[in-house]
């Protein structure tokens, strides 16, 4: 896919998103924990998913994100609070289930079973009669497009295939949410772009809740109008990728490349400017400055850009001709990282 | 797939031409079970055991020194140890095994409770016996001449091994619900199976006296090769001996019962903990 069509799928997804805003909640949780013995994996996790969006749950290793999928998908009680899936409280486990599709993290596979048997097994394992499983086994199996290789055993099947059959798995019962647990780990960037297209597909054609779980921060930024960070178990932030930027105010530093000749005027004019905390030289004197956005540009800007727009305006009032710019810490890798840093 | 296709399959779930849970996952255990090899090199393995004591015990007068009944109570004997050992090794790998091969979350995910996972499984791991007693038919039938007593002997080993494989079974499912790796499980469950047969076979042990008698009276296994003895090897009539009948009925009923309350308790990673 390319990337323009990437953007459009974003737009779409954004715009199902900001139409779902008006839906009744398809999840709800409330202030849930799980502890085991004396370790707590999620700490007081509370959110609220609509129907169409995808959520990137974002976290580092042991933040708690394979655990609040299990609590959320019922493998796992929780130890404290409560939430409920498409009206249903999280103490109907069997009823939450067959409106859930869920791709585990590492999942196993049997793999003298063939792609088709494999399918049709669950898809009869949700009630479907074997004639109707079968159908849907071959649906699925070509919407993940695999209905090539239905005949053939899985483990023959590359890790890439394994992951959308995983996908085609929790699909079997139409669900209204999916949680992908890691779904591209592993996965060559070719099978993670034909992931990621298809979670879009889901989310876009099937009007499925998607969450994402995955410490890949490009595929959130890519597929996921909205995102959850999760450190130690606790929810650290949600909102989109911009607030989260925004909420991060991660430590922003801008880049300007001037005319040696000119950087002392640049440096003078740079220490003067609105919503520059400081500025120096930077890279031995060739002209090269960098500036640090302060706190009140930080906190009020987007993406610090008034910081950096009172810096151009600096340069330009003092007659500097700005070779080249960049302001750096406006992703939301710099966000995650500021909001998951160790004490 | 279009959204429409999935109205109508979800308008059909739960339909009433589909099968009980427990059914589907017993149906593919069968499969994977006797299509996917296992099942039949067990199978031939076991033929081949009762190959050669049928040639040592009939074939070869040298060598028996056993009766025409002896023997045929022999192979029945045989029947009945080996089809509860496999009955038991091959409960003993479903979950535990659905563990390891990281394939037990999606059986989870299902809208089966626990319950019905283990019942499929138990089933399916019992179709081995029925698979034995139906190999050592054509042994016992070929052992039987002059004795008159082959409808008895694999009427007896058939009701006998019923009740005692139900009874493993049901035990190395227990054992394979809790135990987190495969190994574990079926080391657990054979380490079992050897504790309930050797004590009887010792020599001047356990064998013999008040509590040798009480333990084979208690043991299931041990009872039920009682009563298969008297009924093959002494010609008494099942009424005779019934008395040695109310373990294995018993241990089948506790057996199935204590592990359908605590299949309950399956989880994802094993042990004993929520």
């Amino acid at each position: 896919m390319k990337p323009r069509d990437e953007r459009a799928d974003m737009a779409a997804g954004a715009g199902a998103a900001a139409t779902a805003g008006a839906a009744e909640p398809i999840v709800v949780a409330d202030a849930i924990w799980k502890s085991f013995g004396p370790v707590t994996a999620v700490r007081d996790l509370s959110f609220e998913a609509r129907p169409g969006e995808i959520i990137g749950l974002l976290g580092p290793n042991g933040a708690g994100k394979t655990t609040a999928i299990r609590v959320l998908s019922t493998i796992l009680p929780p130890t404290r609070g409560k939430f409920t899936l498409d009206g249903i409280p999280h103490t109907r486990p069997v009823e939450i289930r067959r409106r859930i599709g869920v791709l585990p993290e590492s999942s196993g596979f049997p793999l003298n079973q063939t792609g088709g048997e494999f399918l049709r097994y669950h898809a009869r394992l949700f009630g479907h009669p074997a004639g109707r499983a079968r159908e849907v086994a071959a649906a699925l199996l070509s919407e993940v497009g695999l209905a090539e290789r239905a005949s053939s055993p899985i483990a023959t099947y590359s890790r890439g295939m394994r992951q959308r059959l995983g996908v085609a798995r929790a699909l079997v019962n139409d669900p209204k949410l999916i949680f992908l647990d890691e779904p591209t780990l592993g996965l060559d960037p070719a099978g993670q772009r034909q992931m990621l297209q298809l979670i879009r597909n889901l989310a876009r054609q099937r009007g499925t809740t998607v969450i994402l779980s995955t410490h890949f921060l490009d595929e959130v930024e890519q597929a996921c109008p909205r995102v959850i960070i999760l450190n130690r178990g606790r929810v650290v932030a949600q909102g989109t990728v911009a607030e989260m930027i925004r909420k991060a105010a991660a430590p922003r530093t801008g880049r300007f490349q001037v005319p040696s000749e000119m950087q002392e005027t640049a440096l003078t004019a740079l220490k003067g400017a609105r919503g520059v905390a400081s500025a120096a030289y930077a890279d031995g004197h060739d002209g090269s400055l960098m500036i640090t956005l302060d706190e009140a540009s930080l906190v009020t800007a987007q993406s610090g850009g008034a910081g950096m727009s009172g810096a151009i305006t600096a340069l330009m009032d003092a007659g500097v001709p700005i070779l080249s710019f960049e302001l750096e810490g406006s992703r939301l890798s710099d966000a995650f990282f500021s909001m998951t840093k160790e004490d | 797939m279009g959204s429409e296709s999935y109205d109508v399959a979800r308008s059909r779930l739960g339909g009433s031409s589909s099968r009980p849970g427990w059914l589907v996952v017993a149906g593919q255990e069968v499969r994977d079970l006797w299509l996917g090899g296992r099942g039949p090199i067990l199978l031939f393995a076991f033929s081949l055991l009762l190959s050669v004591i049928t040639y040592l015990t009939a074939a070869n007068k040298e060598l028996n020194l056993l009766d025409q009944k002896d023997t045929v109570n022999l192979v029945m004997q045989v029947t009945l140890a080996v089809g509860v050992a496999l009955a038991l090794l091959l409960s003993a790998d479903t979950l535990s095994g659905e563990r390891e091969r990281g394939t037990l979350e999606a059986l989870l995910l299902t809208p089966l409770v626990p319950r019905e996972i283990a019942l499929g499984k138990l089933l399916a791991a019992l179709t081995v016996w029925p698979a034995v007693v139906a190999v050592s038919v054509p042994y016992a039938w070929a052992l039987r001449i002059g004795t008159g007593l082959f409808t008895d002997a694999v009427a007896s080993a058939i009701v006998v091994g019923t009740l005692v494989a139900i009874t493993f079974a049901s035990l190395g499912v227990i054992v394979s619900i809790f135990s987190s790796t495969n190994r574990l499980s079926v080391a657990v469950s054979f380490f079992a199976f050897v504790a309930l047969v050797v004590p009887t076979q010792l020599p001047g042990g356990l064998g013999k006296g008040w509590l040798g008698d009480a333990f084979s009276r208690v043991n299931p296994l041990t009872a039920g090769a009682h009563f298969m003895d008297k009924v093959i090897a002494s010609n008494h009539s099942w009424s005779q001996d019934a008395s040695w009948l109310v373990s294995p009925i018993l241990a089948a009923l506790i057996a199935v019962t204590v592990a359908a309350v605590l299949a309950g308790r399956l989880r994802l990673q094993g042990g004993m903990g929520r």
